[in-house]
């Protein structure tokens, strides 16, 4: 047991464990009929977050996608990303090892994925690698869907192994490495000619290093198990030509934590090509049992122990609208703007740490998208 | 509460792979020329994939919670 000085609230936290912008190849569930068309998209990205009086970290990311449809049997997508990173990561409790109050980090990173459609269903095989210079990631999925003779039931299988490993600035001549194994089940279901739902099922198990090698005073366990169900809920309006997309999300895990995520989005056909769509989203977790609050310094450090506001008990909402347009049959262009907030009030299960302060972030995003 | 959530998360699943194997919908079985509507992209849960991995990595750097639609995907120096 080591004595704990607790630092000041205000110290700025920097480090490289920030918001970098990664674009995982993650597949979701339900894999959908050999698509018609090629198609290339780009979109850039824009993100700033904030605290009172202090701007945080801010992002600037591209990517470019491709997907081609081969001899009506196969598809292959790939995804190549590349972010920057600059600023400081959150404001109190939150303490970098360094001193250093800024930073700025690129990262680059690939996915590819190969899909093979069968007359009842599909096989999708995939792959990420992510890089910045203190971090590594690599990822292989494989996921099937089942669906049924009428096409209005699809089962859902997948399975991934992620290798993650850090190598801290602060401590070149170390090498921290995790191991993940994840598996999920899902169902879709159409209910009616507007319905559609599913409910999917997922597991994950790491094990390794999950440690914040930036900030003082964070020691964590060295596994980590989570469980997530999630719900999703498709309605299409006639009358409007609208359609409403409801999501739920539970998440458990071995650190302590459960969440609830509502999602609401409003999608709203316009004439001349245009699409308007209002976005909602509420989030809620409580704290994880080692996080230690601001409240309440102990005089004695427990077996583990974070500082990390984002282990903490909070609650957020975001508001956003994304606007699309079609330009003839092949072109789509499209922009998002998204606006969070975090506080620690919110938490819909209480224990919120009150020393913490409000946490804003605000997104813009701007796509094009060609089909060939 | 761990078995209570696997427990509900079970029921949730068997009760949806009942109605697709029984073909029991909410009205009588959905018609393949009667899915025209279901095609639309908005209709899907896919949606647009580049938007949904920004937003997502988004939502992960900020929060303990992550994952739920599907399986796969690296991380980074950012969770």
């Amino acid at each position: 047991m080591k004595s704990i000085t607790y630092p000041s609230t205000n110290v700025v936290g920097a480090a490289l464990f920030a918001a970098a912008i990664a674009l995982p190849a993650s597949q979701t569930a339900f894999a959908e009929a050999v698509p018609e068309s090629s198609i290339v998209s780009f979109k850039y990205l824009n993100y700033q977050d904030s605290q009172p009086g202090q701007e945080r970290v801010g992002v600037n990311a591209y990517s470019i996608m491709g997907m081609v449809p081969i001899a009506g049997k196969w598809s292959i997508s790939t995804t190549y990303t590349n972010d920057s990173v600059s600023g400081a990561s959150p404001d109190a409790h939150s303490t970098v090892v360094s001193g250093a109050s800024k930073m700025t980090e690129n990262r680059q990173a690939v996915d590819l994925s190969v899909t093979r459609y069968l007359p009842k269903g599909s096989v999708t095989l995939g792959s990420s690698y992510s890089t910045e210079h203190d971090y590594v990631s690599k990822s292989y999925s494989a996921q099937e869907s089942i669906t049924t003779e009428d096409k209005n039931t699809t089962f859902t299988f997948g399975g991934s192994y992620t290798t993650d490993t850090i190598n801290p600035t602060i401590d070149k001549a170390s090498f921290y490495d995790r191991k993940t194994y994840s598996g999920m089940i899902g169902v879709t279901q159409v209910l009616t000619k507007e319905d559609i739902v599913q409910v999917n099922l997922g597991y994950a198990s790491g094990k390794g290093d999950y440690n914040d090698h930036y900030k003082l005073f964070d020691l964590r366990p060295d596994k980590r198990e989570s469980k997530t169900f999630m719900t999703r809920w498709n309605h299409h309006f006639d009358r409007r030509d609208g359609t409403a997309r409801l999501s739920y999300r539970y998440y458990t895990d071995s650190f302590g934590i459960n969440a609830h995520t509502f999602g609401m989005e409003y999608v709203q056909p316009l004439p001349h090509e245009w699409t308007v769509t209002p976005l909602f989203r509420f989030y809620s977790q409580t704290a994880a049992t080692f996080y230690l609050p601001t409240s309440d310094p102990l005089a004695t450090l427990p077996s583990y122990y974070s500082l990390d506001q984002r282990l903490s008990a909070f609650g957020a909402t975001s508001i956003g609208v994304k606007v699309e347009k079609k330009i003839g049959k092949e072109w789509l262009v499209d922009a998002r703007f998204e606006s969070y907030e975090q506080r620690p009030e919110w938490s819909i299960s209480g224990g919120g740490d009150k020393g913490l302060l409000p946490f804003y972030a605000r997104s813009i995003q701007v796509g094009l998208t060609r089909h060939f | 509460m761990k078995s209570n959530f696997i427990l509900k998360s079970l029921q949730a699943i068997l009760c949806l792979i009942v109605l697709g194997l029984t073909g029991c919908s909410i009205g009588p079985a959905v018609q393949p020329w009667e899915k025209e509507t279901l095609a639309r992209p908005e209709m899907t849960f896919e949606g647009d994939p580049l938007d949904s991995k920004y937003t997502e990595h988004i939502y992960s750097s900020k929060e303990a919670a992550s994952g739920g639609s599907g399986v796969g995907g690296g991380g980074c120096g950012c969770n």
